[in-house]
């Protein structure tokens, strides 16, 4: 086999393998243009970025034998429904009130997972227990702690708090609060600790007390990239409400839950709708907000020729370590066009407020009469957040308290470990990596590939658009559940419902970062006669794949961990084990498969780190 | 100005003798583009027939690379009419592909792909011609290696170069790497976005010297330049000022004086 690939391909993929990262080195030396050759991933660039989507031909390739005989009536009807979706009074004051509760559920959780985040943070950061006391290992400790809580999916909390609570409103805040909070903790440690510190040891040494050198040295710096991080936080925390709903947890995923499951799907639509309606104001208001105050964008897709590589890891949820994953990316509209005045690959100062992280993209520095607007507006946002939120927790009827009051725990001492081990194990880990690796590579190869198929067509852009907006608010189970219609249960269908959710939460960042770049060799081939798709393909895809697959390594570790709320549909693996063996109440199974879950995350985490690691490293 | 037969679009270029070799192969007639103020292109015509080599001279903001963007087609004018080879740009997008193909462009800041090979780069300048399938092939395989090893041989680089990705060469490799680029389009008009500007005079002067060499009776080249002085290889020069043509004359017959009412007081750059 070996004697039929060329000598000269044969040294590009051991080069692959042996020089991962080594690609775009400076060194013009013939030994090293060896290694220089290749890309990180073995391909062309452009190529690369669409390759995921091969995962498609086996997938295509199994659907037919999936089909089964009735569904199509029903799926007709879902889709015609959506052009008539319910207006009864009723339906839509009903939808209203769960809309009102899913969102309550979501603002709650985050700010509830903002405020433990914060003090999480400040816990395991290195930085700040050097200056208290001169130690680290604290720090390191309570990292490796957070690393628990972080890696259980907030479905499953949820799930856990409800069968230890019982049902009430604070166990769907809590199951957002928790996951979420250790995930801050993490990004915002990492933060902390990638400022420099010459600042703070100068204040220090001045004589003034650690509270204060900690927050006049770290705060300010810290402030913007914190608070576009916590807008997609909060963006997060509406899709995570919808999904708990679904389960049971209340709110509106209940609704769309129970309607779909009575195939009402015109009061289905109705609640879709205004989810809709909701999640795009939300997006529009943060992404106003990230303007109005100078934020760094949600995330960036800079090329790594053209932006900060490092910086614009585009790890929004922070499972990157250290300050080469920084979880948000200061990627102003135009930080994707070159600028060589840019700072070099490890800015002194990366969240600077005024040093022009947010804004330097807009090309203008902030007026003088502006200078101070900014820190009103946050102090007023803030005065009326805290009054809002206390409202909105009474309402429910939220009483953290509840939280304590645990019911009489099963007795795991009886427990039958003989059961535990009979589990196919190597099966249901086996089928969730791969359920993970099929929607990953559905998902992350196929936002290029449809971009690429409408270049040529900008009126099918905001119908694209639409569909992706739908596909990030319409929670996986329920894809999945609609699906069933169609096909039967098994790891082909969960794949496809996890992989759209994904779609449409990749495709809309490769859309926002692929206009926000700039690609003059784009321009260049459409001035040589090259038609939209290849300029596109050839053009710009060049310079945005590196940090494209970074994102789409960090979402696939997403999904691994998300892999469980498809799990209702049938032999997908650890998620469907699980829900089984909670509905049965076998609790020696359920913890036993909890630990997998959150080893098996733990290392996608670690894989994940590497993998976007070696693309993002500067070339 | 008979119009070229349709046919003729997208062909490979007849020889010398062709009969269209009588067409402009650039005509720009009354080209006004808008601008902030007043129009960045102020009613501008021109023609550049086959073997022409002409620069295009002015001082910042005169409205030069609007001119070069008009002539690729990338800038629609306001009004006015542009005519590649006696032919208005197409209204279907294949066409105009088509006709563009046989413009090439050297851009200021090169445009090249970073993230490619030179050969792959190379290549790129035969997508128009190409479908998808050569395309991707070109991403996998080395295509047309001999193709590709005249180019370079052309602009003076070894075949050593082709594996190369083009982010680890040097500042003059990129500039010849870009123009053997464009040989390898094999475009019948040639325009140039001031190619010269930031390089030292040296690699200025033999950088433009291998541009000049290009032009064949079939192929023809216009050239947005910074520096009078280095007018001496072109056969006549277009003076650009404020968006309107100041003179369009033989580069023997331009004096002091001429350059002087184009530069108004402003000091031409010639040369580090």
């Amino acid at each position: 086999m070996a004697s039929l690939i060329p000598a000269v391909i044969r040294t590009k993929i051991h080069s692959a393998w042996a020089g991962w990262g080594a690609a775009g080195g400076q060194g013009a030396s013939p030994d090293r243009a060896q290694t220089t050759l290749i890309w990180p991933t073995g391909i062309a660039a452009p190529l690369a970025m669409v390759a995921p989507a091969l995962v498609l031909i086996p997938v295509l390739g199994l659907l037919p034998g999936l089909v089964h005989g009735g569904g199509f009536d029903l799926l007709a009807e879902f889709v015609q429904a959506a052009f008539t979706p319910s207006l009864d009074p009723l339906v839509v004051g009903s939808a209203i009130k769960g809309l009102g509760i899913t969102v309550g559920i979501a603002l709650l959780g985050w700010a509830a997972s903002g405020l433990l985040g914060l003090a999480l943070a400040l816990a395991s950061s290195r930085q700040v227990w050097v200056t208290y006391c001169g130690q680290v290992w604290p720090a390191n400790l309570l990292r490796r702690l957070l690393a628990l809580p972080r890696s259980i999916h907030e479905l499953l909390w949820g799930l856990l708090l409800l069968q230890v609570v019982g049902l009430q409103a604070a166990v769907a805040i809590a199951a957002i609060a928790i996951p979420y909070g250790a995930l801050i903790a993490r990004v915002l440690g990492d933060q902390i600790d990638a400022l420099p510190s010459g600042a703070l040891a100068a204040l220090r040494c001045s004589g003034v007390a650690a509270p204060q050198a900690l927050l006049t040295a770290l705060g300010p710096p810290l402030l913007p990239g914190l608070l576009s991080y916590g807008g997609y936080r909060l963006e997060c925390a509406l899709r995570s409400a919808t999904l708990l709903g679904v389960f049971g947890l209340g709110g509106l995923g209940t609704e769309l839950k129970l309607c779909l499951q009575s195939l009402q799907f015109h009061e289905l639509w109705t609640g879709l709708w205004l989810l809709l309606v909701v999640m795009l104001l939300l997006e529009t208001a943060l992404a106003g907000l990230r303007r109005r105050w100078l934020m760094p964008r949600r995330l960036g897709l800079g090329g790594p020729s053209s932006g900060n590589p490092r910086l614009e890891a585009g790890a929004a949820q922070g499972s990157g370590s250290g300050r080469a994953l920084a979880p948000w990316a200061p990627a102003g509209p135009g930080l994707a066009s070159p600028n060589p005045a840019r700072p070099g690959p490890l800015p002194t100062n990366p969240l600077a407020p005024e040093s022009g992280a947010g804004h330097r993209g807009q090309g203008r520095a902030p007026r003088p009469d502006k200078l101070g607007r900014r820190g009103r507006e946050m102090v007023l946002a803030l005065v009326v957040m805290v009054p809002l939120l206390v409202w909105l927790a009474r309402g429910m009827g939220v009483h953290p308290l509840g939280l304590l009051h645990w019911q009489p725990l099963p007795n795991l001492g009886g427990a039958s470990w003989a059961s535990v081990l009979a589990l196919p194990w190597p099966q249901l880990v086996g089928t969730t990596l791969l359920l993970t690796l099929v929607a990953a590579g559905l998902a992350v190869g196929l936002a290029p590939l449809l971009l690429l198929v409408i270049a040529p067509w900008p009126w099918a852009r905001p119908l694209l658009q639409l569909a992706w907006a739908l596909a990030r608010l319409w929670p996986p189970p329920l894809s999945a559940l609609l699906l069933l219609l169609l096909l039967k249960p098994g790891l082909v269908t969960a794949a496809l419902a996890l992989g759209f959710h994904n779609l449409g939460i990749l495709g809309r960042l490769l859309l926002e970062s692929s206009d926000d770049s700039q690609a003059p060799a784009e321009g260049a081939l459409q001035g040589a006669g090259v038609g939209p798709r290849l300029a596109l393909f050839y053009g710009r895809f060049s310079g945005l794949a590196r940090s494209y697959l970074a994102y789409g390594a960090y979402r696939a570790d997403v999904m691994l961990r998300e892999s469980v709320v498809v799990g209702l549909v049938g032999a997908a693996g650890l998620g469907t084990q699980l829900l089984e063996s909670l509905s049965s109440f076998a609790w020696d199974q359920l913890l036993a498969l909890v630990g997998v879950y959150a080893l098996l995350t733990l290392v996608g985490e670690d894989l994940s780190d590497r993998a976007r690691r070696r693309l993002l490293a500067p070339t | 100005m008979s119009a070229a037969p349709a046919s003729e679009l997208g062909q490979p270029s007849p020889g010398p003798e062709a009969p269209r070799q009588e067409l402009p192969w650039l005509e720009l007639s009354q080209i006004t583009v808008p601008g902030r103020g007043r129009p960045r292109l102020d009613r501008v015509s021109l023609a550049i027939g086959g073997g022409e080599r002409v620069a295009l001279l002015g001082p910042s903001g005169a409205g030069k690379s609007s001119l070069l963007a008009v002539a690729n087609g990338l800038l629609r004018p306001a009004s006015g009419s542009l005519r590649w080879l006696g032919t208005p740009p197409a209204r279907s997008g294949r066409a105009r592909r088509r006709q563009q193909a046989r413009i090439g462009t050297l851009w200021q800041d090169l445009r090249l792909i970073e993230e490619l090979s030179v050969q792959q780069n190379l290549n790129s300048a035969r997508l128009a011609a190409w479908g998808w399938p050569r395309a991707l092939l070109n991403l996998l395989w080395p295509l047309d290696t001999a193709a590709n090893r005249d180019a370079l041989a052309q602009v003076d680089l070894g075949a050593e170069l082709l594996d190369q990705p083009v982010s680890a060469l040097s500042g003059g490799q990129r500039q010849r790497v870009a123009i053997a680029r464009l040989l390898r389009q094999d475009p019948d008009l040639l325009l140039a976005d001031e190619p010269l500007a930031s390089l030292d005079p040296r690699l200025a002067a033999e950088l433009l010297q291998l541009l000049l060499n290009q032009v064949t009776p079939r192929r023809a080249l216009l050239l947005s330049l910074h520096r009078p002085d280095l007018l001496a290889g072109f056969d006549r020069a277009i003076g650009l000022r404020h968006g309107q043509v100041l003179f369009d004359q033989p580069t023997r017959t331009i004096g002091p004086a001429d350059l002087e009412a184009l530069y108004g007081g402003e000091q031409p750059d010639s040369g580090p």
